[in-house]
């Protein structure tokens, strides 16, 4: 599903925020991207999101290389890869409805579509009686359902979340990890970059470490910590 | 994809309210140049139909009546030998009842010209004088003589006009693209203040992936509707003055107004001039805005 092959990427002003970092996750996976601030996780994401492009190797999503995708594709990558971020990015003056029927309305889609999917998608993420409500009057973490339910109402084939529970308190982190899980189960691809360690020791799926840009760690069953278990095997990092 | 035109019209609508001051701003220098635009183009037809019948230094035509036309012509040669006896008379040039109906119709009175046909178009005798000042008493002598239908002279009104619609021609022409420049910029500001109060909207759909068309059609359109309804008003304004100097062309037959007559193309060309440049104006404008201020690949706001 996803693949990255000796990718390097700097930044204006000579930052290497990636290098040559080489990566597999399958369809379905559930993975956690960690490492310390300015480690490369975000980078990672855009460089999914092509909202940046490596400036060496390749980088595979669905069978599509995307790092030299031409401009007109790339909003059709993006339909297929969904991504909710730490602030949420709601429209303050839209509904929690209108939220998520924008994302539908602006690729395109019928109307009797979204009269079907948006309802879906909000029993899905369990705000189905707050449909009418403004971002404003939700809490932080209904409005990071709402954003989930946004990148996931189109059903991408990835859905990548960038610190999504970093404005949260651990009881309302717990009920958003639930809800990345079940749209796992659906078959999406979720890549989670966090700093939250409860979260991840306590899920404990595949994790992938970055420092300085570079991968470090690449771990089945994983934890947060550095090396702080040791009885798996790396997972796709040694069949290479 | 489906592109909805309720949805383009719905935001094209709600940005042009959201900006409606400085879109006020905009579509009145559309207006007021394009009207300038339009008034220039008139004046410029109306001093080129003033002005057709003397060039080739005519000074002075004298229309045979038509019911001599076909009908042997001693009238006819005994006025051309008497124009070309007076001393002031340099050469004269014999039009035969062939020459351009429209013509005749155009510069002849309207009851006059209402009853003619290509065979009752009347004939003509166009004279160059030594002097055109005498041109008048060519007019005194000949006019009411048996055969001749009128006689028509340019006047010192008509050669005062062209040097003064010249000038003003140019002063227009000049003022209308100074203005049209700053209806541009205007127009670029308001679409960039669009762009920037629909940033967040503009962020998520490049996140959800729409596409670049979809996200700048309705900016294009915002700029477009400007240059539009500036034109629309210009194009207003230029039938009231065309209008106008029709009322003052049939109070008078005498006028300059009536020898600067306009026809139906003539003005319609200039109306679909005006309404081409203000279209053309915002598309520019908009475009311009959306190349510099609304970046395609980055997601963040
Ligand atoms: N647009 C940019 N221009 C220049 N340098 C950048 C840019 N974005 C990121 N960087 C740099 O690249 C490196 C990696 O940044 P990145 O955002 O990927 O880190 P991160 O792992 O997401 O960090 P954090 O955990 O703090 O979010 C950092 O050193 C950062 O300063
Ligand atoms: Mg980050």
């Amino acid at each position: 599903m996803i693949r990255f092959e000796n990718v390097t990427k700097a930044y204006k002003g000579g930052t290497v925020a990636l290098r040559e970092v080489s990566l597999e996750i399958d369809k379905g996976e559930f993975v956690f991207l960690v490492g310390p601030s300015g480690s490369g996780k975000t980078t990672c994401l855009r460089l999914l999101l092509r909202e940046e492009t490596p400036d060496s190797g390749n980088i595979w999503v669905a069978g599509r290389e995307v790092g030299h995708l031409s401009h007109w594709r790339i909003p059709y990558l993006r339909r297929n890869v969904g991504c909710v971020f730490q602030d949420f990015r709601l429209l303050p003056n839209k509904t929690v409805f209108e939220n998520i029927a924008f994302a539908l309305e602006v690729i395109g889609r019928p109307r009797h579509v979204i009269a079907t999917q948006v309802p879906q998608v909000l029993d899905l993420v369990g705000l189905a009686k707050k449909r009418d409500n403004l971002p404003g009057e939700l809490s932080g973490g209904e409005q990071q359902r709402v954003a989930v339910a946004r990148a996931f109402v189109n059903r991408p084939l990835v859905l990548l979340a960038d610190e999504p529970t970093g404005n949260l308190d651990p009881a309302t982190s717990q009920g958003i990890m639930r809800l990345l899980d079940r749209i796992n189960r659906t078959g999406t691809t979720v890549i989670v970059a966090t700093h939250d360690q409860g979260i991840v020791d306590q899920m404990r799926r595949r994790v992938i470490e970055l420092d300085q840009g570079n991968l470090v760690r690449d771990q089945a069953r994983g934890l947060y910590g550095y090396g702080t278990a040791t009885a798996e095997q790396p997972s796709s990092r040694a069949a290479e | 994809m489906s592109l909805s035109v309720d949805y383009i019209a719905r935001e094209t609508a709600s940005n042009l309210w959201r900006n409606r001051l400085i879109t006020f701003a905009a579509v009145l220098t559309v207006a007021v140049s394009l009207s300038l635009v339009g008034a220039a183009m008139l004046l410029r037809q109306g001093v080129a139909n003033a002005t057709v019948q003397w060039q080739h230094g005519v000074d002075v035509i004298v229309w045979f009546d038509p019911a001599a036309n076909g009908a042997p012509q001693p009238v006819q040669h005994a006025i051309a030998h008497e124009l070309l006896a007076l001393p002031y008379v340099r050469s004269c040039i014999y039009r035969s009842q062939s020459f351009d109906l429209a013509e005749a119709h155009r510069i002849l009175a309207a009851d006059e010209a209402q009853a003619l046909t290509t065979g009752t178009t009347p004939a003509s005798e166009r004279c160059a004088l030594n002097n055109p000042n005498e041109a008048q008493a060519i007019w005194q002598q000949f006019r009411g003589q048996p055969g001749v239908q009128s006689v028509f002279y340019p006047g010192q009104a008509i050669r005062n006009m062209e040097d003064v619609t010249h000038v003003l021609q140019w002063v227009f022409l000049v003022v209308a693209v100074v203005l049209l420049v700053s209806a541009s910029v205007l127009i670029v500001n308001t679409i960039r203040l669009a762009i920037f109060a629909r940033r967040r909207e503009v962020a998520v759909m490049k996140l959800v992936g729409a596409t670049n068309w979809f996200i700048r059609v309705p900016f294009m359109f915002e700029g477009l509707a400007q240059g539009l309804m500036g034109a629309v008003l210009a194009a207003i304004a230029v039938l009231a003055l065309h209008w106008r100097l029709d009322v003052l062309a049939s109070a008078n037959r005498q006028s300059v107004w009536h020898q600067m007559r306009m026809s139906t193309p003539d003005v319609v060309v200039t109306t679909l001039a005006v309404l081409a440049v203000g279209v053309l104006v915002g598309s520019l404008g908009s475009t311009l805005a959306i190349r510099r201020f609304l970046t395609t690949d980055r997601i963040s706001a």
